[in-house]
């Protein structure tokens, strides 16, 4: 017998169950999309952040440790705050209005996140609830403003090419000639940005719970804060799911990727920017700086906030995380569910397109 | 002989277009060639043997599994070479067989270790780590050629294998579907416009034509003439030879070449005759051997026949 024959040889093996062979296709997606160096580099940077809420996280303990330092936090809080709203003094004041109105005054930065004023309230009365809330809060946060923003940058990165480089090589053939459908193909895809965006938020968030956990120093803070890293599974799934969902959808409408990416840039940053230029509208109409609770609170802006994706998501979030009910955001729940059920399907018809014919 | 694939009475339609219309046969084990001008339905009748489109109606079996109800179970037993120039973007050769190995249910170590035996098989030499959008139409041939068979499957069906191929690499690929066939048993199912393929290597031939099955006979039967034909290559005078066989009652054809003749006849004993003959006239036979059919011939005739049924 040849030491190396190169005739054709019969394989008998055992195969691999059906229901696993999705994660095939997610599994060579992701080591094709790692093999750019620009999605390497843009990972490295959405870690960044993490440090900065290490560090939120490292004061609140702190804070909580040593009740005598807890009034200096507090001032250092507000001296950043006021930091902030002292730089627009620089800046060129308005033309129209009475001299001393000139400049819009910018609420502190504090004020301008979402729900603050229950952190500021759990943060001056200190007690068994505050670590949930603060973390809780700092994890919304922490999705909301730097993951969210750095979601939408790696996801355009790469699921664009992800179904549109298929259509374009008429690669369909190639997978549902296998013992798979297109149930499994599109979960297969789903999950290349799905692990992505987990690794950017899921798998951080995570990280800064059990941070927090070691650096309290008491283990009964876990069955005081249980529930969070459910939480943050729930808010990574609400991030993921949409998100992915319609950056494949995009991805399968074309054969050229960049269309996709410019189709997925276009949806994030039209839908935000109108809202913003609502915002706007309505601050001067009102006289009062942007993002002030009178503005955000207005029926306009809160109305119009729908047609913003990050909007939504964010809105969705802080339910998720315990800030507000479910009569409060259902609006945006409702066109999150809408916007991936119509993603979906659209997926599932354009995935099965080509062998159709 | 068990029927490796039997349909009958498919009926398949597109919004208004009946792409295959009352579709019925069978193929046994072995070589079969799908033959058919563009637009004949062979493309669909591989898409609906492979359980990738619905019947519209009609039954059927392939490898013993019931067609529309076992797709993946078939699918998992077939191995599919397409026409088209495709391929899974961002992986390199190996890898690309690999992923087509995993696929179908190889564990992923097994699975590189197969596709690069299948690739040596394939004449694939270190070009095989090459990104696959950097090969060639034939190297991306070879590809997809690999990962069909690379999980070992009962059928194949080859999609215009050999289109695109320089003339050696045909032979090749030719050779490496007769090895699949007669050594490891495989049955092979190829859809193609190039008679000669068919005629090199199948068994048996199934001709499709506006969407309805024209002829489907073994190649040997086919190829057979109606009365006993040889063809000769002689050197002489072939006119007072050919004048002679006339008279004895033989059809004597002059090809291309005036030194290759087709003779035929009704008669037992048509070579010794011809020896005969040959020999009272003084002309060397350089060869003489039984004539074929020209596959050519039985094609055009079987399309021509559906064009005049439409008209």
């Amino acid at each position: 017998m040849p030491i190396h024959k190169v005739g054709y040889r019969g394989w008998q093996g055992k195969k691999v169950p059906v229901p696993w062979r999705w994660w095939i296709i997610s599994f060579t997606g992701i080591r094709v999309v790692l093999r750019s160096r620009w999605v390497r580099r843009l990972m490295f940077v959405c870690y960044f952040p993490v440090l900065y809420w290490g560090l939120a996280v490292f004061m609140l303990e702190q804070y909580m440790a040593y009740p005598d330092l807890q009034s200096d936090l507090i001032e250092a809080i507000q001296q950043a705050d006021r930091f902030e709203n002292n730089r627009d003094r620089w800046r060129r004041p308005g033309r129209n209005g009475p001299p001393q109105n000139r400049r819009m005054q910018r609420p502190g930065f504090i004020n301008m996140l979402p729900k603050s004023q229950v952190v500021i309230d759990a943060l001056q009365s200190p007690g068994a609830d505050t670590r949930h809330v603060v973390w809780s809060w700092l994890l919304m946060t922490f999705f909301r403003y730097p993951q969210s923003i750095m979601l939408l940058f790696l996801v355009g990165f790469i699921a664009p090419g992800l179904i549109s480089r298929d259509v374009r090589s008429r690669a369909f053939l190639l997978y549902f000639s296998r013992p798979i459908g297109r149930f499994e193909y599109i979960l297969g895809k789903l999950m290349i940005p799905a692990v992505f965006i987990a690794f950017i938020t899921c798998l951080p968030a995570l990280v800064l719970y059990v941070f927090g956990i070691m650096l309290s120093t008491d283990w009964s803070i876990i069955s005081m804060t249980w529930d969070i890293p459910f939480r943050v599974l729930a808010a990574s799934f609400i991030l993921i799911l949409p998100t992915a969902s319609i950056a494949l959808m995009l991805s399968s409408l074309t054969q050229e990727s960049r269309f996709a990416t410019f189709a997925w840039f276009a949806l994030w940053i039209m839908g935000h920017g109108a809202w913003l230029a609502i915002v706007l509208a309505q601050s001067i109409s009102f006289g009062k700086p942007p993002f002030s609770q009178s503005v955000m609170d207005s029926a306009l802006v809160e109305n119009w906030s729908l047609i913003s994706l990050y909007n939504n998501l964010g809105a969705v979030q802080s339910w998720v995380f315990g800030f507000d009910k479910f009569t409060d955001i259902w609006p945006s729940f409702t066109i999150l569910c809408l916007l991936t059920l119509v993603a979906l399907v659209i997926l599932f018809r354009r995935v099965s397109a080509p062998i159709r014919i | 002989m068990a029927d490796l694939i039997k349909v009958q009475n498919i009926v398949k339609d597109y919004r208004r277009m009946r792409a295959l219309n009352d579709v019925s046969f069978e193929i046994q084990p072995g070589i079969t060639g799908l033959l058919g001008p563009n637009g004949a339905g062979k493309s669909t009748l591989i898409k609906v043997l492979m359980g990738l489109v619905r019947v519209s109606s009609g039954t059927g079996t392939i490898l013993g599994n019931r067609l529309g109800r076992h797709g993946r179970l078939i699918r998992s037993k077939i191995g599919y070479m397409p026409e088209d120039d495709c391929y899974i973007p961002g992986l390199k050769g190996v890898e690309a067989v690999q992923f087509s190995a995993c696929l179908a249910g190889i564990p992923t170590t097994e699975a590189l270790r197969r596709a690069h035996e299948i690739l040596d098989f394939c004449g694939m030499k270190q070009e095989r780590y090459r990104d696959i959008e950097t090969f060639s139409t034939g190297m991306r041939q070879k590809i997809k050629f690999a990962a069909s068979i690379v999980h070992d499957p009962e059928l194949l069906i080859f999609d215009e294998p050999t289109a695109g191929l320089d003339p050696e690499e045909r032979e090749n690929l030719l050779n490496r579907i007769q090895i699949l066939a007669n050594d490891a048993g495989k049955s092979v199912l190829i859809s193609t416009h190039i008679l000669p393929d068919v005629q090199a290597i199948c068994d048996h031939a199934l001709i499709l034509a506006s969407g309805q099955v024209r002829l489907s006979e073994s190649l040997e039967v086919l190829n057979r003439p109606t009365s006993p034909t040889l063809t000769i290559k002689l050197v002489g005078d072939a006119q007072s030879f050919i004048k002679d066989l006339q008279k004895s009652g033989l059809q004597v054809h002059q090809e291309h070449d005036f030194n290759h003749l087709r003779v035929s006849g009704d008669t037992d004993n048509l070579s010794q005759l011809v020896w005969k003959t040959a020999q009272q006239n003084g002309i060397s036979i350089h060869a003489l051997k039984p004539a074929k059919n020209s596959l050519e011939e039985i094609f055009i005739s079987a399309v021509e026949e559906s064009n005049v049924a439409h008209t």
